[in-house]
């Protein structure tokens, strides 16, 4: 449980952030480190260098604007559970953080780290993705948005190019009738979810998303989720509708359905 | 080596560490500060909860170099504690602990607990200490003594607010005493050079006990016999394989490498295999097995591939996987993902095959072999489980 040595280093820019990463392939970002600590120590992990980003005050930024808030990639989720951050989503975003692994987990690991990582089981990613969010991306010349319902690719994998760096997240601001619904599925508190269900309910804007997540691969991400998604709806159109985006377990599909549904009925109360 | 300069319990202390010296190593090894326990050392029982900044931390998964600059508080400082005073009575008590091992964690969270809540039922108290594991008490012991401080709570003077940063503490505006912000000379290349020895094997004794398999098929629009033909020219095949590369092939033995990518966690299993090709049933058998030199962690494993003709004057090729793997990667299961990855490499050496059968080439463009495929390989993606079972616990959603 100790891991093997790595060199480490405490950019205090971006751009020095991104010429250290250029400068060794087997160098890793580490904010938080609340998931890359545990496969340090377990040795699953082995970069030559860390490259600390918490000490880059763009990082932890936050900048609002009329029609959404750029989050920096370091803001913790402690910080969304305290209120020490504007909420764009009138308190959607605090409760996801409130329900994130535990305490002592919450006030060091953060949003960024959360996405970049693209642990299918995320809470940032089923939300933001149902929220429409985007990512911001920079590669010491210029930046680049990226949805979050398309960043990640793969377990693990993100659309992030080499020698980018995830620099943080813009979360638009939905109407003022929008509801949202979230429901998470896990047998413990602070443990990964077995199934998450998103939904983002804004008529204003013409917004009708659901987000099943934790589908162990990327989220599957629905824009007419008024089609098919009702208050005390039926199940199995539901789940006919997952079905056609590749679940096909039956217990997946039940929970993810369920999930679902227990979303919509919150977005919808 | 790096300098770093933290508070540690009101006291400034500077030392030199290794980069990769967990917090709580440090508080232990270099400070002597015993009272911070270690449990599982990976971020999921709690046992080393601490203080950073006013904020809970676990120390094992939070580096000391990290620290530089920091406010960190440890069991030991809290024993002029008010709050800590009535915990630890309340903990007495209630029987909040037995063996004692995870109690300074369990008083520093608790202790957390009730400065960030005004009122906490049991149920709030239970969701809220569930990143602290007990092994002796079953918690009843442990969730009486909160409550009853919980209760007490309006008694104590003003509880200290955190020093709370918005990204980790403590942040940009911390000191760094570190001066070198540049890495210094690589730690470890020569360290993982000495480790490249590619084992050897007796192919005759793969074990073929307790393999995982999968079933496979694609279809390309080739007739069989040229199929066939292309699936005897093995480093072609290979160069099919995403990360696949066979350095040496004599008679019905092979060596090669295989690099596979799971965000990450990379890694390298090099070692030897053997073909068995039945041409009359268009039937090959492949054994092998290799270490991944990094990790250590070893697989073995059996492809059988049967090229028959499809309805459409095509080749359907059916595939039958069987894996295991030791070290490392002992422990794991099987579930969706396996199969989600599976179906993307086979997709990407079905394609790749298609391109080379057409004549075209799946070389890059400085003659390597095609990149580790993202997003895993078939025998990382069992990795998949096992992280699952190993950190679900505690990474929990962050």
């Amino acid at each position: 449980m100790k891991p093997s040595s790595f060199d480490y280093a405490v950019p205090r820019t971006l751009d020095e952030a991104v010429a250290l990463l250029n400068g060794d392939p087997a160098a890793k970002l580490i904010a938080g480190g609340q998931t890359l600590g545990p496969m340090l120590n377990l040795r699953l992990v082995q970069p030559t260098l860390l490259i600390d980003i918490t000490r880059i005050p763009e990082l932890t930024r936050i900048e609002e604007t009329g029609d959404g808030i750029v989050f920096g990639a370091c803001v913790t989720h402690a910080a969304f559970e305290d209120g020490r951050v504007p909420d764009p989503a009138g308190g959607a975003l605090r409760r996801v953080a409130r329900g994130i692994a535990y305490r002592a987990v919450r006030t060091r690991g953060t949003i960024g780290g959360s996405l970049a990582h693209a642990d299918p089981a995320a809470d940032w990613l089923s939300c933001l993705a149902a929220l429409g969010a985007e990512v911001i991306a920079y590669d010491g010349h210029g930046r680049r948005t990226m949805p979050v319902a398309t960043l990640m690719t793969g377990v693990f994998e993100t659309a992030i190019r080499e020698g980018e760096i995830l620099e943080g997240v813009r979360v638009p601001r939905p109407s003022k009738q929008a509801r949202f619904g979230y429901y998470k599925i896990c047998r413990k508190t602070g443990e990964f979810a077995e199934a998450i269900g998103a939904v983002l309910f804004d008529p204003e804007r013409g917004v009708h998303r659901a987000v099943a997540g934790a589908t162990e691969a990327p989220p599957i991400v629905i824009e007419d989720a008024a089609a098919f998604l009702q208050e005390d709806g039926d199940l199995d159109a539901v789940k006919a509708r997952l079905g056609e985006h590749g679940l096909t377990d039956p217990y997946s599909l039940q929970l993810h359905a369920v999930a679902l549904q227990r979303a919509a009925m919150e977005a919808w109360l | 080596m790096r300098n770093i300069t933290l508070t540690v319990n009101g006291q400034s202390v500077t030392a030199q560490v290794e980069p990769r010296t967990h917090l709580a190593d440090f508080l232990r090894e270099h400070l002597a500060l015993t009272g911070t326990h270690l449990g599982c050392e990976h971020g999921v029982c709690g046992a080393c909860t601490v203080a950073v900044n006013g904020e809970i931390a676990r120390s094992c998964i939070t580096y000391a170099v990290q620290c530089d600059g920091a406010e960190v508080t440890t069991i030991e400082g809290f024993d002029d504690d008010a709050l800590m005073a009535r915990l630890r009575e309340a903990f007495t008590t209630k029987h909040g602990l037995q063996c004692g091992y995870c109690t300074p964690g369990m008083l520093i969270a608790a202790r957390d607990l009730v400065r960030r809540f005004e009122q906490a039922d049991a149920r709030l108290i239970r969701e809220e200490m569930s990143g602290n594991l007990c092994r002796c008490t079953g918690y009843m012991g442990i969730v009486a003594a909160v409550e009853q401080v919980m209760a007490e709570r309006a008694e104590l003077a003003a509880l200290p607010p955190s020093q709370a940063t918005l990204g980790p503490a403590p942040g940009p505006a911390a000191q760094i005493s570190g001066q070198d912000r540049q890495p210094s000379a690589p730690a470890r290349a020569a360290e993982a050079e000495s480790r490249r020895a590619v084992p050897t094997a007796d192919l005759e004794e793969i074990s073929e006990e307790g393999l995982i398999t999968l079933e496979q098929s694609f279809v390309v629009d080739h007739p069989p016999a040229e199929v066939w033909e292309f699936f005897g020219n093995l480093p072609q095949v290979a160069r099919c394989m995403p990360g696949a590369a066979i350095t040496k092939v004599s008679g019905d033995r092979l060596e090669g490498e295989i690099r596979v990518k799971l965000g990450p966690i990379t890694a390298a299993f090099a070692g030897q295999g053997r073909i068995t090709r039945d041409a009359a049933a268009r039937r090959a058998t492949i054994v092998g097995q290799g270490r991944d030199t990094r990790s250590g962690s070893r697989a073995r494993g059996r492809i059988v591939y049967v090229v028959n003709d499809d309805a459409h004057g095509g080749t359907r090729v059916e595939v039958e996987i069987g894996y295991a793997l030791a070290g490392t990667l002992a422990h794991f299961g099987r579930g969706g993902i396996v199969i989600d990855l599976a179906n993307r490499l086979t997709q990407a050496f079905a394609e790749n095959l298609k391109t080379r059968l057409a004549g075209g080439d799946t070389q890059t463009a400085d003659g390597s072999a095609p990149a580790a495929l993202d997003a895993g390989g078939l025998v990382w993606s069992v990795l998949w489980e096992r992280l699952k079972a190993a950190l679900r616990r505690l990474v929990g959603g962050r």
